[in-house]
């Protein structure tokens, strides 16, 4: 079931109607954790257990780990990164195509398993709430809570990623007159709108990268087109983010912004501060700051900064595509870093709008890597780029289509937000009614989420 | 600044939304769907062709095919009243059961018989089936309509007449250069892989079954091969197809030949004709056409105007 289906909306519908039901406040939780659980096993039911033995596993573990953090922590972190592993990493060792894999029917069936959606995703949030939970030694909470906190539907599948230590203490009882409407209508319109109307449009043209089709191209629609997934994938993610945070905002919990304009980052470092933050501040918190973050001397920081880049990187998929792009990433920002402070300080608006300007080909170069998980291919696509087309019939793209369906990404980044704030206050309901008519018109072809890949 | 109450905010947004809506529902109920909205893919093309099938007047001659056929593109014939339906990345048979499926028929009715490995697209023959009965959206797209009518002013479709000094210009230049070899041993690699026997065979059973009622209406069905590069030409899939649809339609009447001179045609991604071999192709079967139609010399000479 996917945010933009028609059976999620009626399955909101009711899940909303019934949680504020004044003869359910003391089963809140419960039927959270019920509706979760039928959001996702109405997908793969075939892997609800899989889910709840990563659930149940991972209380055992801190219940454990809270008497003894020592032994118990770094088995239950492990418990659960060989839980990804086993998943998300297995064909990288055996032959995903042999019919009989270990010549053991039941570890055959399981490794036969489909990637279970979201797996990278709630895996995380196991590990915060092992790390954070045994950290402060809190009491044990119940069950049902920890159920609650891993896998709350709007979070379950994409993210944002929540830390336990923000999100078990709004575990509560929830009033109706407490809802945040406005917000909560805010953030599901933007993000409807940006998944719809930006993301499934360009999309359409997007599909010509793929390959064999890329080789058709000219040279500039090369380009065009890599600026154009750089603002599909955001307004994809982006929209996904939105409509999760919009709503748990309408059960009464505050995940997480997962963005924050990220292609007016005037540098790598704050690229990453600005793309996928809750991600980010989690590697972050449970690997770079455990690695030695930049207390141990410029090269081993280098080398941390190397590591949990690399690893981002792989954290997204099996593959050298995947893998490259983080270490890419990794160097741009071992790179900038001796020369951050000297470049910060240069006061000049021209100066920063032509960091700006690198930062986002930069970054938009690398989101080829995404685009063509294939290595070779990526690496074929991007010497096109520098090298021109021969071929005589290539593809027409239609630039002010391109161009209409980038402009709220555009508008978003580099509006002036005081203006928009102030001038257009009153304006605002009107505005987003506009754009909730305008993804209902103007929606592009229906498809899943980037990040449901992951 | 006065908080806006929620209940306002949200009546307000509703109400703009919905205002949107009619203003939308109105245009469209008062100007119709017919412009020509931009296609971003090559599908979006042929639903757009598809739609001005089912709306406009029954054209004399249609083509239907798949990718091969889609690139002989309708200003490039000189015969007039010519609709190419062909789909790509489809099947041939799509195209024809949608025709077959009309209550009126054109006069000539081309099928390419290239590519049958692939199923037809049911849905899509669902959704033309009956004319004029295609379920009309109840909106215009406000943002696609806009390009729609900036392009239609800025690079209006053109008819023949109006692209003949283009397509004489194209013709009179050499033929192209352009070194495909990769792509070419990409492509016959990928026919001698693939085994289109058993989909072949329903294809050419069921075009069989579809002559054989079009032409009880009246309609003149002619089965035609686009030319292959000699190379493709010898691969595992092109001699499967044209064996199964020869003994599924053996009678050299059925067949529209086309004879063009294989020198001076070139095939850019190693099966698909470049545009100056797509509008001598083109040429070829106006030639072939003529006869049948009953044009007098006005056609012959215009064909002949533009150089081989």
């Amino acid at each position: 079931m996917t945010f933009t289906s028609w059976q999620f909306g009626i399955f909101v519908g009711i899940i909303f109607g019934a949680y504020y039901l004044p003869r359910f406040r003391t089963f809140q939780i419960q039927l959270l954790v019920i509706a979760s659980l039928f959001f996702y096993g109405y997908g793969q039911p075939e892997l609800l257990p899989l889910l709840a033995i990563a659930v149940l596993g991972t209380y055992l573990f801190l219940i454990l780990a809270l008497r003894n953090r020592t032994i118990w922590l770094p088995i239950g972190i492990v418990f659960n990164l060989m839980l990804l592993a086993c998943f998300k990493y297995k064909f990288l060792f055996i032959e995903s195509s042999s019919p009989d894999l270990t010549g053991v029917a039941p570890i055959n069936f399981l490794l036969k398993l489909p990637l279970p959606i979201g797996i990278s995703f709630f895996v995380f949030h196991n590990i915060s709430l092992l790390v954070d939970l045994t950290r402060r030694k809190a009491t044990p909470p119940d069950l049902t809570r920890v159920f609650l906190y891993i896998i709350f539907f709007p979070q379950l599948v994409s993210g944002p990623i929540t830390r336990a230590e923000m999100f078990m203490p709004q575990i509560k009882p929830k009033y109706f007159s407490d809802v945040p409407f406005v917000e909560a209508a805010r953030w599901i319109l933007t993000g409807f709108f940006f998944k719809v109307y930006v993301a499934n449009n360009l999309n359409e043209m997007t599909s010509y990268m793929d390959f064999p089709l890329y080789e058709t191209l000219q040279t500039q629609d090369r380009w065009l087109l890599v600026f154009l997934y750089s603002y599909q994938i955001y307004a994809d993610f982006f929209g996904y983010s939105a409509i999760a945070i919009g709503l748990a905002l309408l059960f009464g919990y505050r995940l997480p912004v997962n963005f924050n304009l990220p292609y007016t980052s005037a540098s790598f470092s704050e690229f990453w501060t600005r793309w996928h933050i809750s991600l980010s501040s989690w590697l972050r918190t449970y690997l770079y700051v455990p690695l030695g973050g930049n207390r141990r001397g410029e090269l081993r920081t280098y080398l941390n900064l190397m590591i949990v880049m690399g690893l981002g990187g792989l954290w997204h998929g099996a593959g050298l595509s995947y893998l490259m792009w983080g270490l890419m990433h990794g160097l741009l920002l071992v790179i900038e870093r001796p020369f951050l402070e000297r470049l910060t300080s240069i006061d000049s608006a021209v100066f920063r709008a032509t960091r700006i300007s690198f930062i986002f080909v930069c970054v938009s170069i690398l989101w080829i890597f995404f685009k063509l998980p294939n290595f070779d291919h990526a690496v074929s696509y991007l010497s096109g780029m520098f090298t021109p087309s021969t071929n005589p019939n290539p593809p027409k793209l239609f630039y002010n289509l391109a161009l209409l369906y980038s402009l709220p990404v555009m508008i978003q980044h580099f509006a002036f937000r005081s203006f928009f704030e102030r001038k257009l206050y009153n304006l605002e309901p009107y505005l987003y009614g506009a754009m909730a008519a305008l993804m209902y018109l103007e929606a592009g072809p229906e498809t899943s989420f980037i990040y449901f890949q992951f | 600044m006065r908080p806006m109450s929620a209940v306002r905010w949200l009546v307000k947004c509703g109400l703009s939304a919905v205002v949107l809506l009619l203003a939308c529902g109105l245009a469209t109920a008062w100007f119709g769907n017919g412009l020509q909205l931009p296609s971003t893919t090559t599908r979006d093309g042929t639903l757009i062709t598809l739609n001005r099938y089912a709306k406009e007047p029954i054209p004399d001659v249609v083509l239907v095919g798949s990718s091969l056929t889609f690139r002989l593109k309708e200003e490039y014939f000189a015969t007039p009243m010519v609709r190419n339906l062909a789909l790509a990345g489809g099947s041939p048979v799509t195209g024809l059961e949608i025709v077959a499926n009309q209550p009126r028929l054109p006069r000539i009715i081309l099928v390419e018989a290239n590519i049958l490995s692939r199923p037809a697209d049911t849905a899509l023959v669902e959704r033309y089936s009956t004319r004029g009965n295609n379920a009309e959206p109840l909106f215009f797209r406000p943002i696609r309509t806009a390009i729609a009518a900036y392009e239609n002013w800025h690079h209006a479709p053109l008819c023949h007449a109006q692209a003949s000094l283009a397509l004489r210009q194209l013709l009179e230049r050499p033929p192209s250069n352009f070194d495909n070899r990769v792509y070419a041993d990409r492509a016959l690699q990928q026919l001698n892989a693939e085994d289109p026997t058993i989909a072949a065979k329903l294809n050419a059973r069921r075009i069989a079954q579809l002559v054989l009622a079009l032409e009880q209406r009246g309609a003149r069905v002619l089965l035609f091969e686009l030319p292959y590069s000699e190379q493709i030409e010898g691969s595992r899939s092109a001699e499967v197809t044209r064996e199964i649809v020869r003994a599924a339609i053996p009678d050299q009447n059925g067949w529209l030949h086309i004879d063009s001179t294989r020198s001076e045609l070139r095939w850019a991604d190693g099966v698909h004709l470049d545009e100056r071999s797509a509008v001598i192709v083109a040429q070829s079967i106006d030639r072939a056409l003529s006869p049948l139609l009953g044009h007098g010399n006005g056609l012959k000479e215009q064909i002949g105007q533009l150089p081989e």
